[in-house]
């Protein structure tokens, strides 16, 4: 019961904290993060795979209301909510995960925290930059804009797990 | 049935996504301009409640530039008047002009705004209320804004230029041609003018202005300034204008009325 009142406190925070601050913290119009998939990120390791691809539709039709967009964002993550099982078991130690452990830093370390998160990050900008821009003519321009904000999205998400997400 | 069901339960976490995403898809393809506007404003009017008690936070940190917008506007203003002042002094004022004024002016501040995305949208903190409908032109002091898409009570949503669905035909002042304004989605800072025929004469920094044939803008609005050209398809150019108005740093904006707008709308839909 604790675990869904915190996951919940923790959505709406993320989507509050993404469309008010973030949203407005732009550099160059070329490179914008996107924090809220922390949520994603943080679900339990036990949580079924069903609760995962809902609560990342959910996430997502959450920021489509909010910044108007129609089903981009919810595009990108169901998507990462689907292959973030697929990504846990590809960085699990021989061990695999323990139980009443969770996804952070605190548990696995900073190295296994990055790696996580570079790559469901990238795979969420991949999808939603591409579709928002929805056309070939681009292409390069949208990957210079899906790289540079993937790392400063990334590097935002790590550096809220020292400082604001610490338990 | 049996191997059916056990199909099912197999694979029920890769159908679920399969079904989230089929549904993410159709919203993305339904989502064209006028739809979205209707699902959005039903919740446009909760949305716009939360940006406008945030955007007071946003506009205090801002109140430095803010002003010195304001000291520049003041003295263009000033100058105009004396301007006008002076030809009045020796010109014959005609009594009946009063009352006949073709545009109004609503003032309205932006609480909400977006520039590093593909389809940008303002929201603005006027609505129907205060007169503010679908089809309105909406300009800054620097120069071309966008367009009202649509409203509610209070609030407003607003396709700026840097938005990939906005269209607006504009022209070059200088000689006049007119070709369509639009966006290709790279820079906050530029808009792109097609549609000008090879042989126009185009030099860079000339000024491009709004061009009047639309009934939602008056002729001769400030757009911006040509920053480059090129001749890629042929037989039309493509203009690079660098924009006046920077949409990262706009607060206040101008709503137009054109209270003939209905008027040519009718006009020229019965000669359709």
């Amino acid at each position: 019961m604790y675990i869904i009142a915190r996951n919940i406190f923790r959505f709406v925070v993320l989507i509050l904290f993404q469309v008010l601050v973030m949203d407005n913290v732009m550099i160059n119009g070329y490179m914008i993060p996107y924090i809220y998939i922390l949520f994603i990120l943080l679900m339990p390791f036990e949580t079924p795979r069903w609760i995962q691809l809902l609560s990342g539709f959910a996430l997502g039709l959450a920021m489509d209301l909010f910044t108007g967009t129609p089903g981009m964002h919810t595009a990108a993550t169901v998507l990462a909510a689907f292959v973030r099982p697929y990504l846990l078991d590809l960085l699990a130690s021989h061990d695999g995960y323990e139980p009443e452990t969770f996804p952070r830093v605190h548990f696995y370390g900073f190295l296994w925290f990055l790696k996580y998160t570079l790559l469901i990050v990238l795979i969420h900008h991949l999808a939603l930059f591409y579709l928002e821009v929805f056309q070939l003519k681009l292409f390069f321009s949208t990957l210079l804009r899906v790289i540079l904000s993937s790392i400063l999205s990334t590097s935002t998400i790590v550096l809220s797990q020292y400082f604001v997400f610490r338990k | 049935m049996r191997t059916l069901l056990r199909f099912f339960q197999s694979y029920s976490n890769l159908l679920l996504f399969l079904l989230l995403e089929i549904i993410a898809f159709t919203l993305i393809i339904q989502g064209s301009s006028y739809q979205r506007s209707k699902l959005i404003g039903l919740n446009r009017q909760v949305t716009g409640y939360i940006y406008n008690k945030v955007d007071g936070a946003r506009e205090y940190f801002a109140l430095k530039e803010m002003n010195e917008q304001l000291v520049q506007e003041n003295t263009e203003m000033r100058n105009r008047l004396d301007l006008i002042s002076s030809s009045l002094d020796s010109a014959t004022v005609v009594s009946d002009v009063k009352g006949d004024y073709r545009y109004y002016f609503v003032k309205s501040r932006i609480v909400h705004n977006s520039v590093s995305k593909q389809l940008n949208y303002l929201t603005l903190n006027k609505g129907k209320k205060q007169g503010v409908f679908r089809d309105m032109g909406v300009i800054s002091d620097q120069g071309l804004v966008g367009i009202v898409l649509e409203s509610s009570a209070d609030f407003a949503t607003v396709i700026p230029v840097i938005n990939r669905n906005f269209r607006l035909s504009a022209k070059i002042k200088s000689n006049n041609y007119a070709g369509i304004l639009q966006w290709d989605g790279s820079s906050p800072r530029f808009a792109v003018l097609t549609e000008i025929p090879f042989h126009v004469d185009l030099r860079e920094g000339d000024t491009i202005v709004t061009s009047g044939f639309s009934s939602i803008f008056p002729d001769g609005i400030e757009v911006g300034r040509i920053e480059s050209f090129s001749l890629e398809k042929g037989n039309f150019y493509d203009v690079k204008v660098e924009l006046f108005t920077n949409f990262q740093r706009l607060f206040h904006v101008n709503v137009i009325r054109n209270y003939r707008q209905e008027e040519q709308l009718n006009l020229e839909n019965q000669n359709r």
